[in-house]
């Protein structure tokens, strides 16, 4: 072969490298008989260039099936985030993309409402039957709920708490759907083979234009802690005014807690006489809040504010120890009658710490006070409602010599065995219950059978709200022991409380 | 050399295979030959055939082939029944055909390139196999 045909044949390998160079490898370079040297380069480019080629290709195949295996991934994640595990309905991060996605959508048009529901009265549930039948309730009422509201994204937002959103629809049928789902749960529920009835606290929010998504949610949210306020089985429409309270309710939230640390709140004393003596036998323990602005509030304007702060134990826990301090300095000056009582109410979230006994009694040894001098006063629908917990707790106040009440008697459903097994000593029938008493005959029957009642089960009875000296002297024909009201004395401060005691021998 | 004629049509690609007197099999491809992967597993193949479970040496006459494909490479790249294989070759051209599947492909046994076949035989022949 000639110089020249060398380098023509090195032009074509130089052409050949470009194009391999601009990424076409498929390219490949002729190979001449000649086997000489610019043969086995171009040969190795031949071979280099197969190599980059199927490991270029080798590349893209991995790439893909990592990139699906990743989407796979991806969607599985998007799966379990989307969907509550428990229910198989969808989650609160879903319905909140969901909602986002109805409010954008909607325009000027229909807006998207927002139906929330809590089961009622769902951790006795979980307490007296176990968490695997409350799963069982909570996948049924599910099932329920879906099959009450087909075609709507439902989701299960936290432990009881369902959502369902509506959307494209007028507010009548909204309602409708609410009212709806709130029945599909009534049917009874077998869990872990007790029969089990539901009903839920459900909080509507009809859209309106321009409200965002959260406040969609937040707003069904407040409708429906107003619906659980009110009792069981309740349905309440989001309105401007229950905003407001919420919005009041979270300042008083916020008060509350410098409250505690600022001294604000105290207690007030209101005697409980013995009727059949006419001596003071005791006094109820009733918290105020001194507040800065708003004046002395009563605890019914509070309460319910320190509940959800959580701030429930921690008042009680200050009760406590205040009014058991206060009654050491009354023994000690100026002194109090050998049967003499300080009642203190606690709450039912009180009453489920386990330490209660232990905390009350060191406070007794730490200011000198015999556990016969204080009595705790407990609800009959939290000691209905509280279960095991509860009535260990009971029991062990019992044990220590503390005497337990029953506060409000009458107002709950207590059954009439279940009053005879309380380790209480003491039943207060509410002031509801005087009303009429001296005017009309078949209500003083009643209070009579009621206080009857009482005493069968080994019981004294309390009377609450008495009012004026009719009422007293009845009560007192009825056998009814111990009574307090404005008759007999307001809720008096620690100075006049402590007046009263001085001058009760001279009185 | 006792050769043994692969006329057949699907044997098109080889020559030659066959033992010679030192007891290494010898395997030709056809001048201007491409390899691919089909025809490199006949191959391998018949020389299994051949060395029938035996560690055999094998020379490989490669002169004149054309193209290996890298699928017949990885053919080549596993395990048969030779013991060594000397790869023969005279130009440029075999030579790189040759070193590339030696440094891309790790070799089962050990395997080398040559241009002499004299120089192959004495390689073979140090490589420790049993001798047919």
């Amino acid at each position: 072969m000639t110089a020249p045909d060398d380098e023509r044949r090195l032009e074509e390998l130089v052409d050949g490298i470009v194009v391999l160079s601009s990424g076409d490898l498929s390219n490949r370079l002729q190979v001449s008989p000649a086997r000489d040297g610019i043969d086995a380069v171009t040969t190795g480019i031949n071979l280099l260039a197969d190599e980059l080629q199927s490991m270029y290709e080798e590349l893209e195949v991995r790439v893909a099936q990592r990139t699906a295996l990743l989407e796979a991934a991806k969607a599985e994640l998007r799966r379990v985030i989307n969907t509550d595990e428990l229910t198989g309905l969808a989650s609160r991060s879903l319905l909140q993309e969901k909602v986002a996605e109805a409010v954008a959508g909607a325009h000027g048009g229909r807006q998207p409402a927002l139906i929330l529901l809590d089961l009622d009265s769902f951790q006795l549930i979980n307490d007296s039957l176990g968490h695997a039948a409350g799963d069982t309730v909570l996948r049924e009422a599910a099932l329920r709920l879906s099959a009450a509201g087909p075609g709507h994204l439902i989701a299960r937002l936290s432990g009881d708490e369902f959502a369902v959103l509506v959307v494209d629809q007028e507010p009548d049928a909204v309602l409708e759907t609410a009212a709806r789902l709130g029945e599909s749960l009534k049917d009874r529920i077998d869990a872990g083979g007790i029969a089990v009835a539901l009903t839920a606290g459900t909080g509507v929010r009809l859209g309106e234009p321009g409200l965002r998504g959260e406040e969609l949610i937040r707003d069904a949210d407040i409708a429906m802690h107003e619906a659980k306020k009110r009792g069981r089985d309740t349905l309440r429409v989001f309105s401007g005014a229950m905003h407001e309270a919420a919005k009041q309710r979270v300042h008083l939230v916020a008060e509350l807690r410098t409250a505690l640390a600022a001294n604000e709140l105290e207690l007030e004393y209101q005697p409980i006489i013995d009727l059949r003596t006419g001596k003071i036998a005791g006094a109820e323990a009733l918290i105020r809040w001194q507040h800065p602005d708003l004046g002395l509030l009563a605890p019914a304007t509070f309460l319910d504010a320190a509940d959800e702060a959580g701030l429930t134990g921690e008042i009680g826990h200050w009760v406590l120890r205040n009014a058991i301090a206060q009654t050491g300095r009354w023994k000690a000056n100026p002194g109090i009658p050998a049967d003499f009582r300080t009642h203190i109410n606690l709450s039912p979230a009180d009453l489920h710490h386990v330490d209660l006994a232990p905390f009350i009694e060191s406070l007794l040894v730490g200011h000198g006070v015999e556990p016969s001098h204080i009595s705790i006063e407990i609800t009959e629908t939290a000691i209905m409602r509280g279960g095991p917990e509860v009535a260990a707790t009971m029991q062990s106040l019992n044990d220590l010599g503390v005497r337990i009440e029953i506060d409000d008697f009458g107002t709950g459903y207590s059954s009439i065995s279940y009053l005879r097994a309380l380790p209480a000593a003491q039943a207060k029938i509410d002031k509801s219950l005087l009303d009429g008493l001296t005017t009309d005959r078949q209500q003083e029957e009643f209070v009579a059978a009621i206080l009857q009642l009482i005493h069968s089960a080994g019981l004294g009875a309390v009377a609450e709200g008495i009012e004026d000296r009719e009422q007293a002297d009845r009560l007192r024909q009825l056998d009814c022991e111990f009574g307090q009201g404005y008759f007999f004395s307001r809720p008096l401060s620690v100075a006049d409380m402590t007046e009263l005691l001085a001058g009760r021998d001279a009185a | 050399m006792s050769e043994k004629d692969l006329g057949s049509s699907n044997g098109q690609d080889i020559s030659s295979l066959g033992f010679d007197s030192d007891g290494i099999l010898r395997l030709e491809w056809t001048r201007g030959v491409v390899i691919d992967a089909p025809s490199a597993q006949l191959a391998m193949d018949r020389v299994n055939e051949m060395c029938g479970g035996r560690p055999t040496p094998l020379l490989i006459d490669m002169a004149t082939t054309e193209s290996v494909s890298r699928a017949a490479r990885a053919v080549f790249a596993k395990r048969c029944d030779a013991s060594a294989i000397a790869l023969l070759g005279s130009s440029a051209v075999d030579r790189v055909l040759a070193n590339f599947f030696l440094g891309v492909n790790a070799a089962p046994v050990p395997t080398r390139f040559f241009t002499d076949d004299e120089e192959a035989v004495r390689w073979l022949a140090s490589q420790g196999h049993d001798g047919a």
